[in-house]
């Protein structure tokens, strides 16, 4: 078997022009520009502790509580994503632009390398695992799922890309979904270039979302299609599920923002903003945050209905 | 008798028959006397059929010592995944008794609808029995952590032991 890490050295093979295509392939999915916080450009953002955490090229750090904004410088390079738990406050990992992963442990004033052996090609999501909190997964361009047991001091490669439509398609975002995947864990969701899919954390195979775990299909034969499915065929830029409530899930898309509350099987459209980064905050469900091309804004009705937050 | 006495006497039994290539799992082979399947206790003739219709059936893909085929994670051209590992390596212990007989009988589609696999349903080709030796004996492989997650899960399933 090859070994997982030498691939990151290797010449350029068909895993490596993958990505690269990849990587164009994604350019392709992302708007021109993206709003500002704290004066730069910004693309990622995540809940951490009682603060709003946005990042792109600098890091914005907003007090939640009405306390004061921090800006700090970013990392090697603009952060493409974010991710973080609530059992670990202050700790952030970020995609970089280009390549690679930095963790920070004091909420995004100081970053340092967290990607010991994961390979160079464009890292395109980031996600903590829901119920580990020092397991983290990243979806590499060109390539498949990793995952990281100790906080990104070390990964290996788990999963392929997902399988959709007859070709392995990109993962755009990640997210842990804290329910039961009826495989002794839970369920990792994936929106790709080609829309929503899911696989257990035992990474048996990529599969539909639908109702129920896989032994409830099983069981009920083939699943009733859902009645309101997510737009067929149209990307998926960011998930996210708040852990308190992982039945809950906000989705951003070309066509807007969409929200599911029974686990991504059925869903419904929220607003027109189209956000590539999107965050559910861990313990009060209904508070969305999302970043448009205009701004940053807030969501205290599950996206119902939207609010600016002053960013500069 | 310590827990580990009827594992000896197993694995003794496994390796008179003496089949060829089977050396690391059966040196994790566990306690027969506590092994299940579907609820029901396995017999050490039962493994050794287990054994023997693996060898004849399964081998070939998953490996003589259930080790599955080479970079295993990696979809081939075709989009379908290589066949993995049944040792402790794979995830076969992620899933629970009935899901395991039923992806054997009637395919991995039979899980989930609609997933191409180059795994064939064995419905026609192994009788029931066999199919539940045949997952017994890689039950009795698993070194006993994996064998507890899976009797957790197994015992979370309905229908399971």
């Amino acid at each position: 078997m090859m070994n997982e890490h030498s691939r990151t050295g290797s010449p350029l093979g068909r895993r490596q022009a993958l990505a690269m295509l990849g990587g164009v392939v994604l350019s392709g999915l992302s708007p021109a520009r993206w709003a500002h916080a704290g004066g730069a450009v910004a693309s990622a953002l995540a809940f951490d502790g009682g603060a709003l955490v946005v990042a792109g090229a600098q890091v914005w750090r907003h007090d939640l509580s009405g306390g004061a904004s921090a800006t700090f410088p970013t990392p090697r390079a603009h952060i493409r994503a974010l991710a973080c738990h609530p059992a670990r406050t202050g700790r952030l990992f970020a995609a970089l632009e280009g390549g690679g992963l930095d963790r920070s442990d004091d909420g995004g004033r100081t970053w340092h390398p967290a990607s010991g052996g994961l390979p160079m090609p464009q890292v395109t999501a980031v996600a903590t695992a829901a119920g580990a909190p020092d397991t983290v997964y990243a979806a590499v361009a060109g390539d498949g799922l990793w995952r990281s047991e100790d906080a990104g001091e070390n990964w290996s490669f788990v999963m392929d890309r997902p399988w959709i439509a007859d070709a392995e398609r990109e993962v755009l975002t990640i997210a842990s979904v804290n329910l039961a995947s009826g495989m002794g864990g839970i369920w990792i969701y994936a929106g790709t270039e080609r829309g929503l899919t899911r696989v257990p954390d035992c990474f048996c195979r990529w599969q539909d979302v639908v109702a129920g775990n896989a032994m409830d299909a099983l069981v009920a034969g083939t699943p009733p299609a859902p009645e309101t499915p997510l737009p067929e065929g149209e990307p998926v830029l960011a998930l996210t599920s708040a852990m308190a409530a992982p039945e809950r899930l906000a989705a951003a898309l070309p066509s807007g923002l969409w929200a599911s509350s029974d686990s991504g099987v059925n869903w419904a459209h929220r607003s027109g903003h189209v956000a590539p980064a999107l965050a559910a905050h861990p313990t009060e469900p209904s508070r969305i945050a999302a970043i448009t091309a205009d701004e940053v804004i807030l969501s205290h009705d599950s996206g119902a209905s939207w609010a600016a937050l002053p960013t500069t | 008798m310590t827990r580990r006495a009827p594992i000896a006497a197993a694995v003794a039994v496994v390796a008179a028959i003496g089949a060829a290539g089977w050396n690391a799992a059966a040196q994790q082979a566990t306690d027969v006397e506590s092994l299940t399947f579907l609820g029901k206790t396995v017999t050490a003739a039962q493994l050794v059929l287990g054994q023997e219709d693996y060898a004849a059936n399964c081998a070939s893909c998953h490996g003589a010592n259930l080790e599955g085929q080479p970079d295993w994670r990696r979809r081939n051209e075709n989009g379908r995944m290589p066949a993995p590992p049944h040792d402790a390596n794979g995830h076969t212990w992620h899933h629970a008794d009935r899901q395991l007989f039923t992806i054997t009988k009637l395919g991995v589609s039979a899980i989930v609808p609609g997933y191409e696999s180059d795994m064939p349903a064995f419905e026609g080709i192994l009788s029931d029995d066999e199919i539940v030796a045949v997952l017994a004996f890689i039950k009795s492989t698993w070194p006993e952590r994996e064998r507890g997650f899976q009797a957790e899960v197994t015992a979370n399933d309905e229908g399971g032991s």
